[in-house]
Formats: structure tokens, sequence, C-alpha cells
């Protein structure tokens, strides 16, 4: 360990627990619907991306679209999407989904500025709604960007890569 | 020889007498009974022509996709010879899936069991130890692809495994015109692949939806008004509703405030389009509809971020059992679309369509609620009330071919929609 508590990663362990309790923060926060907590955690020039996952020959590449994406947002859908959530006309959403965001195998790295990390994890959305004990899973792995502004990390950047090149879900309605 | 085909039971017989358009009454069991579905599957899905991709998902020989007919799983490839191929992926010898990609560039497939090869033109070119197992019998010649009937419109590419169906252009009828308006108003492109996402619900119900329900849009997306992505929540009512023949239904929402193509490209349209074409293009809001039975499409044009912009899609609804479909979505795109333009009709379809759209997330929850509901021994019984319109409708004059009514709000098509289907499935088209 250097003087600064950093590991193999090359970030020191205290911004590593930062970050792990931001994503902790930030599941917690769509699981309870707080949303416009949600929103005041992104940044002014934040991209929400999950691109199209596809099936491919092994070594026929790309397997994920550059192309064609399930979200391609920024701030100002992302705070469309909540916004309309909150109409009386949201009815993907209303009765609301109980959503569990499980968040595991966070990966720390550098970012390309000293106030920046890159954070890889795995991510498991379980989905229920009404009376039916069918469910949604939503998994998939994250790439997070995450930026300290005034001393408070935000998320700059997402690409949620999805395990599914058909989702299992009738609508996305929710945030990943 | 008795036919292998399924034929409707005293049963079926009985429900379809149950299934009145004419008086405005389609029964809610048609989307949950399984013996309609296995019915369909025959009478419609293996009769039809069917959409299959867009030219340009296949731009280059040996390029390819797969996809579904029904039930029926098919490659869709483009030869060295430029043609493109609908082949069934089904392994002549023993009936193994034989490409089991979304989509690649490949001479060939091989299947995996025995291996068997075959042309990217279906001709099974390679079967180990022929000659010595098969004792000089060749069997090669006679054992290629099944190979479907292909014909395009619009750079929409459609096939069909019936030999006794007619032509494609003879299939489409006046919708050919409004396809124009759609895919041919310029070169156009897919861009990337569909969005697919499964939907628990019945595949007529969004193909009826786009076909003919315009007035759902009030109400079922009041939220895209009170977001300001729309002007209000009635921005759908005025236009026109076309009954486009053979079960296909358009709307046509006019007049516009303003338009809303890009209009570095109203020269491209005017030199693609006739003149009566473009003067609706001109005159165009949005356009939803529905090639019978299930490629359903939308020009959609909504205000994002300040903005106003439109985007083309195009929907497939690839039904997997009564009460599941593979939802399939595409963004059409002018090639030659200025970039700002492409970037922001790519947000707007995203935002708006495809699973997490803000408009076809709430369409989702109606479709999968009446899937729902049909399966109630009580609930399946009843006649759900298709009879806007009935007998009340205005003609309307100077817009373009087929049934044109004055408004949009009407429910003709999903009758025009629900009397094909029943010419198809009692077997007398």
């Amino acid at each position: 360990m250097s003087a600064q508590g950093a590991g193999a990663t090359g970030v020191p362990a205290d911004v590593r627990v930062e970050v792990l309790e931001f994503l902790h923060h930030e599941a917690e926060l769509l699981d309870d619907g707080r949303l416009d907590e949600w929103l005041e955690l992104l940044t002014e020039d934040v991209s929400y991306a999950m691109p199209v996952r596809l099936t491919r020959e092994r070594g026929q590449e790309p397997a994920v679209s550059a192309e064609m994406q399930f979200f391609q947002d920024d701030l100002a859908t992302l705070r469309l999407r909540v916004r309309r959530l909150r109409t009386d006309f949201a009815w993907a959403e209303d009765p609301p989904s109980r959503t569990r965001h499980f968040v595991a195998n966070a990966r720390v790295a550098p970012g390309p500025t000293p106030d920046e990390v890159d954070v890889r994890c795995n991510v498991l959305v379980y989905r229920n709604r009404g009376a039916s004990a069918a469910s949604d899973l939503i998994s998939g792995e994250r790439r997070d960007r995450l930026r300290r502004v005034g001393g408070a990390w935000k998320l700059a950047r997402r690409v949620f890569v999805p395990d599914q090149a058909t989702l299992g879900v009738d609508n996305l309605a929710i945030f990943v | 020889m008795h036919s292998i085909d399924a034929v409707p039971t005293d049963r079926a017989a009985a429900l379809l007498d149950r299934v009145r358009p004419e008086q405005g009454e389609v029964p809610a069991f048609l989307f949950s009974d399984p013996e309609i579905y296995r019915l369909e599957m025959e009478r419609i899905f293996a009769r039809c022509w069917l959409f299959v991709a867009h030219e340009s998902e296949v731009p280059a020989p040996g390029d390819y996709v797969t996809r579904s007919m029904g039930e029926d799983a098919v490659i869709v490839a483009r030869g060295e010879d430029g043609a493109i191929r609908v082949m069934l992926n089904v392994c002549r010898h023993r009936g193994m899936r034989i490409c089991r990609a979304d989509l690649g560039n490949s001479s060939h497939f091989r299947c995996p069991y025995h291996g068997f090869t075959y042309k990217n033109t279906g001709e099974l070119i390679g079967v180990p130890f022929e000659k010595e197992l098969y004792a000089g019998a060749l069997i090669k010649d006679r054992m290629g692809l099944l190979q479907a009937r292909v014909a395009t419109h619009a750079g929409l590419v459609f096939a069909t495994f019936d030999e006794g169906a007619g032509t494609l252009a003879d299939y489409l009828g006046p919708m050919a015109w409004y396809l124009d308006l759609l895919a041919g108003r310029a070169e156009m492109e897919v861009v990337g692949p569909p969005h697919r996402h499964e939907l628990r619900a019945n595949w007529k119900l969004p193909a009826e939806n786009f076909a003919s329900d315009a007035y759902h849009t009030m109400h079922t997306h009041a939220s895209i008004a009170e977001i300001g992505l729309t002007p209000s929540a009635t921005w759908a009512k005025d236009g026109y509703h076309v009954a486009a023949g053979n079960g296909h239904g358009v709307m046509i929402g006019a007049p516009t405030r303003r338009f809303i193509f890009a209009e570095a490209l109203r020269p491209v349209f005017r030199r693609r389009l006739a003149p009566e074409q473009y003067a609706l293009l001109e005159r165009l809001a949005h356009m939803p509809g529905t090639v019978f039975p299930n490629l359903s499409f939308l020009i959609s044009a909504v205000t994002l971020k300040d903005r106003f912009v439109s985007h083309t899609e195009l929907l497939q609804w690839q039904p997997k059992g009564p009460d599941r479909i593979d939802v399939h979505s595409w963004l059409l795109m002018e090639k030659e679309a200025p970039p700002e333009v492409r970037e922001l009709s790519r947000q707007a379809f995203i935002v708006t369509f495809g699973p997490s759209g803000m408009l076809a997330q709430d369409d989702a929850e109606n479709f999968t609620g009446i899937t729902q509901n049909s399966r109630g021994p009580v609930a399946r019984r009843l006649a759900l009330n298709y009879e806007m319109g009935l007998g009340t409708a205005a003609p309307a004059a100077g817009v373009g071919p087929g049934q044109v009514l004055e408004g949009k709000y009407n429910e003709a098509n999903a009758r025009g929609f629900y009397r094909r289907w029943l010419e198809l499935m009692r077997g007398r088209a």
C-alpha cells in the first residue's frame, strides 16, 4: 500500500469506499422512487446510454451495437422522463413497480482527470409489479464515470450493457 | 392424401362466428385462445406477404440477418449476385437451426449437427462423406434450403412461403402509395440493429392500434402533452383515417404547423415522389399505420429540447405464442439527413418509442392488460366494442388512394383489419 492507501488499481482506498457508498446510495434512491434526488446525483453534462446487445458468431464483432441504444439520454431527457412519471398519466408505472438494484463486483480505476474515476460493476435489477409473482430481471454491466463536483461524487457517464439481446421486459419505464 | 394443415375444428368455427367486424364486435378470446393462435400461424402467417428486413440491413454480398416469419425461422441473405434471398433456417437433413446469430457476413452456413454446408444462396454444397454414405445417390441437388418468394417495395423486403399468393404489389394495394411516403421519399437506411424486447401481449393488439387507433393518444399519451413534447393531448385528432386495402390501415395526421422533415431534404422528396405524394408530405404532421398482418410503422414529430424533430420507424410484432410478442423496432433515416438532424431524430425515437420510449411504455401497459383479461372464462366471451364511425364517417377527397375518411378518430381500420383476418381464418382468401 502506498502512503495514500492506493492499491494495485491506482485508486486510493478511501476513494474506493466513497465510490461504493455512491453506488449503494444511488441504488437506494432508485429503489425508493426518490427520482428527484437521483437527478441531483448527475452532472450537468451526464450521458446515459444502454446499447443494443447482439448475438454474433464468435469472432464477428461488435456484439454491442455502436449505433442503436435503448437509452441515449442526457440531463434534459432524463428530467423529462422523471417529470412524465410524476404526471397522472404515466400508466406504465402507476401503480409503480417494485425494483431492487443489486450492484456488485465494483472495480474502480483512475479516470481521465484527477477528479474522475471509471467504475465497472455488475448490476441485476429485479422488478415486480401488480399481484403477479412473475418478475423482470435485467442483468448487465455498468461502465460508469464518476466526477467529484464541489466535494461530492456525481455520475458523469453511464453505459449499461445488457446481457439480453431481446430484453425480457414489457417496457423500460425504470432506470438501470 | 390428407393435408397436415391445421383445419378449424367445430369449436374454432364457432369461435370465428362470434367475430363480427361489420357490427363492431370483436370478442376478447381472440387475444389469448391457443386454437385461434395455431390457426393464425397456418392461415395468416404462412400465407401472407410478411416483412422480413430493410434492404440496408444487408447492404453487401454475404450480409445476412436472421428473422422470423410467424414462428418459422428464416435467414435473409444477400448473395454474391446481389439478390436478397429468404430461406428457412432449417437444415434439410435433420431440421437443425443452421444459423444461430442475429446478423453477420458469410459465404455459407454450416449445420452444427452433421456438417451439411449451404451457400448463402441456399444451395447445399457440402455433405460429409456424401459419396461413401449415400451410395452415389447424390442428395445435394434436391436438398437446398427451402426458399421463400421475395419481393421489395421502397426498400422494404417482404417474403412468403405461399406459392399461391398473388404478387406483393397486389397484396399491398393502395398501401404501397403510403409506404412510398414512409420509406421511399428518399434513399433510406436503418440506423443500427432493431430494438428487441418481449412484450407479454397478443400480436394483434399493437397491430390494430397502429392501423386504427388515434383515439387512444388523447388519454393513454396525455403525459406527453403535459411535458411539452406535443402541443396538446388532442394532437393526433385532425387528419384522415385510410383503409388501404387487404386489412392494411394508415392514419394521416394533417395539417402540420410546420414541415416536419429536414428542410435540406425537400428537393430529394420532390424528386422521388409523385406530385400528389409530395403535396401530402408537406401537410403531414405524423403517420402511423399497419401493413397486415404484423408490420407497423410511424412517422412522428415532437418538440424535444426546444427543437421540432421527426423520426420514422418500423415496428414488427413477431408472435411467440398467443400472449407473447418479440417486438422489433427499427429507426429509418434518410441517407442524406444532416448529421445534427440525424442525432436529434435518433434521440427522439429512443425517448418516445422502443422499450424505454415514453409513449411505447404506456401502450405496452394497455396491450398486456387486455391480454391478461382475455384469459378469464367470463371476460373472454365479451364482445369488445369496435363501432366508432360505423355508418357515420364522412369520406374525404384529394388525399390519396384507398377509402379515405375525414378525421383520425375512427375504428374503421380495425374493422377492416379483422374483416381481412376473418376471411383468411375461414380460408376463403
